[in-house]
């Protein structure tokens, strides 16, 4: 009996084929029951997102449960089997624990660190849970990839910083301003990608919010869906003064917000700083704004350098994360190893002591006036010898399941001392 | 035992430096730990070694320059310890400890020359006067280590080419409250140390600063520090009130220098 993951991701197969494999949930549930039906595999867990279709099992012969999955999965889809052969991964034992812990822990994400893989595989594993194709093996595995992913989470930054220019902006007012609890927003221009970004500021508790748009209804529109106050054009310059972050995405040609605009705008801020993102191509705000102290101007190009750095910083933390779940993989089959030969050694604990135990009283037998003090002497000295004896090869074994070949020397034990069934 | 126990403590806080810049590189959460723990055990031995020899000497340990230093030291250590949790700012440890090294090498380098007091240096205020500085310098190290982190962290949003130190460094609002929490905290300290050394050495003297070096530079830094508090009041914040914070305290290192290398009454 072995584990064994079977399946295609984002990394080796093109999107048309995963998207042609990609399974709803009650196409996924017959798959499950077709597969339990079938015999091929003891247990089973199929995860399907648009970026990944595999299948973790536990099978006598990993090549034919794998087989079989992908069989009925093609037939269900009506795709070409040796297509899809031609790009499976599979993985075994040991790999399979990997592969598993990878996944669910976002190491094998497109993105590093993206939040919704843990999420899926969850709801793969609950459904397989329903369909009543979960076993201890994978119960256990699964249970176990869960909380390796948290602790990856928690210990290493790989879903921390932001990857999208949105969210970088929220991140860089965050180390500008601390809490953006009572930061005031001004949105200059009214684009879609500006209110995204202000939506992202007001979940942090940024307020209040002004629009200010050349089209006073556009202003009006946009500050009613923001919950915020339009504020005429004209009227920028006192906007300024007032405001912490300004969002800037017009059409103009010409900068809007230039430097004497600000440097007047910086008079009577007591140097509470401003932070200008700007969004606009062509800019809005003129680029010597940046030179101003407590002025930071971020433009377009500047919020992707930001996101390519944040890129780069996840992928660090992705080897710290590697790392971390190669121990865990370590742990976990090593764990695993001594759960499967502990029944071993007990057993074979058992068998010596009852041979050694019969010795001992058909030689006390014998020996009918012996003194309390020899008696115990000859426990003792029984017990001792069968302990020596037993340490080597309890040592071999424990070991042998931590290297992963448990099971011929599980057999050659249990051939040597006769312990029967297994 | 206090030398003994005087050179364990330095040498754990040369460990607690390595650790926290290694925390800085590394964010493992085990290496700050170990890094809090050795500073702390520090501190501790630290403390023992002050009271023992305050204790031999028969009067408090701040007799000399030196003596006086390595109580700074234990006021800063002591300071970050606090300032580190209340702020959370984790990597603080990492800015303070270089200038606690710093200072503790200085403090055992003249630990050797037995401080001979002059007659004239006795009394309560003395104490006191000594006393009240010290924790102004302690706070004032602290204030250094906010705004330098804050300079650092401002270049970091102004280049818009995030580094390892960006990710590591807290919010802007952060470090320039620290920086003004410790200004606030060490001003009284260091006016009060100062007017009662003034009066002190007035009575002791006759004379107010009778040329000595010291004197001068502290009363340099307390300006500087009066300039930064009172531009703070008046709304400054920031990057202005950062280099203050760290020109006033290369005034009052160079006092302890002075103090340690030029010749002058405080010895």
């Amino acid at each position: 009996m072995a584990l064994v993951v079977a399946g295609l991701s984002h990394k080796n197969a093109p999107v048309e084929l995963r998207e042609q494999l990609a399974l709803e949930e009650d196409k996924l549930r017959e798959l499950l029951r077709e597969v339990a039906a079938g015999g091929a595999a003891r247990e089973a867990v199929v995860v399907s997102t648009c970026n990944r279709v595999e299948v973790y099992a536990v099978a006598d012969v990993p090549d034919e449960a794998r087989a079989a999955v992908f069989r009925q999965l093609c037939r269900h889809r009506g795709v070409d089997q040796a297509a899809v052969e031609a790009v499976l991964y599979t993985h075994v034992e040991g790999d399979a624990v990997r592969h598993a812990f990878r996944v669910t822990a976002s190491l094998d994400s497109m993105m590093i660190g993206e939040p919704q893989i843990l999420g899926q595989v969850k709801d793969a594993f609950a459904l397989a849970q329903a369909c009543e194709t979960v076993g201890p093996t994978l119960h256990t595995l699964f249970t176990q990839a869960f909380a390796v992913a948290k602790k990856v989470r928690t210990e290493t930054e790989i879903a921390r910083h932001a990857v999208s220019v949105s969210f970088a902006a929220v991140e860089l007012a965050k180390k500008i301003f601390g809490g953006l609890a009572g930061k005031a927003i001004l949105l200059v221009g009214a684009g879609k990608m500006s209110e995204l970004a202000a939506k992202h500021l007001v979940e942090q508790g940024a307020f209040p919010i002004y629009v200010a748009n050349r089209t006073w209804a556009r202003a009006q529109e946009l500050a009613r869906a923001l919950a915020g106050t339009p504020v005429p054009f004209e009227e920028l310059d006192a906007a300024l003064a007032g405001t912490d972050i300004v969002i800037t995405s017009t059409a103009a040609t010409e900068p809007v917000v230039t430097l004497p605009r600000v440097q007047q705008a910086m008079q009577g801020r007591r140097s509470r700083p401003l932070f200008f993102i700007d969004i606009a191509v062509p800019r809005n705000v003129e680029a010597s704004v940046d030179t101003l102290d407590d002025v930071y101007c971020y433009d377009i190009d500047d919020l992707h350098q930001v996101v390519d750095a944040n890129i780069r910083e996840r992928l660090r933390e992705a080897q710290r994360a590697e790392a971390l779940v190669d121990r865990e993989v370590a742990k976990y089959l090593a764990r695993l190893g001594d759960v499967e030969v502990i029944p071993t050694i007990v057993s074979l604990r058992e068998r010596l002591e009852e041979i050694r135990a019969g010795e001992v009283k058909k030689t006390l037998a014998r020996l009918q006036g012996a003194s309390p003090e020899t008696r115990e002497a000859l426990e003792a000295l029984s017990a001792a010898i069968v302990n020596k004896i037993l340490h080597a090869p309890i040592t071999k074994l424990r070991e042998s399941s931590r290297v992963g070949s448990s099971r011929s020397w599980l057999d050659l034990v249990h051939e040597l001392f006769a312990l029967g069934r297994k | 035992m206090h030398a003994i126990l005087q050179n364990l403590s330095i040498l754990a806080y040369v460990a607690a430096t390595g650790l926290f810049f290694a925390y800085l590189v590394q964010r493992k959460e085990l290496i700050h730990r170990l890094a809090s723990v050795i500073t702390g055990a520090g501190w501790v031995a630290q403390t023992v070694a002050l009271v023992a020899l305050g204790h031999e000497l028969g009067r408090p340990p701040l007799g000399s320059l030196g003596e006086a230093v390595s109580v700074a030291v234990w006021g800063i250590v002591l300071l970050e310890m606090w300032v580190e949790r209340r702020a959370r700012v984790k990597v603080l440890g990492a800015f303070v400890l270089p200038v606690v090294l710093v200072f503790s090498l200085k403090a055992a380098a003249t630990r050797q020359q037995l401080p001979e007091i002059a007659p004239a240096l006795s009394g309560a205020w003395l104490w006191v006067h000594i006393g009240l500085a010290l924790v102004g310098i302690a706070a004032f190290a602290l204030n250094f280590a906010g705004a330098l982190m804050y300079l650092l962290q401002e270049r970091q949003l102004k280049a818009k080419r995030p580094g390892k130190l960006y990710y590591r460094l807290p919010d802007l609002e952060t470090l320039d409250r620290l920086s003004y929490r410790t200004l606030v905290l060490g001003f009284p300290f260091l006016t009060t140390g100062l007017v009662l050394g003034v009066l002190w050495a007035g009575a002791a003297w006759g004379s107010v600063f009778a040329f000595d070096p010291l004197a001068l530079l502290s009363f340099v830094a307390w300006v500087i520090y009066a300039g930064t508090l009172a531009g703070r009041v008046a709304g400054w914040h920031g990057r202005r009130a950062a280099y203050f914070a760290m020109f006033g305290f290369a005034a009052l290192v160079l006092t302890l220098g002075a103090g340690l290398f030029l010749p002058g009454k405080h010895g």
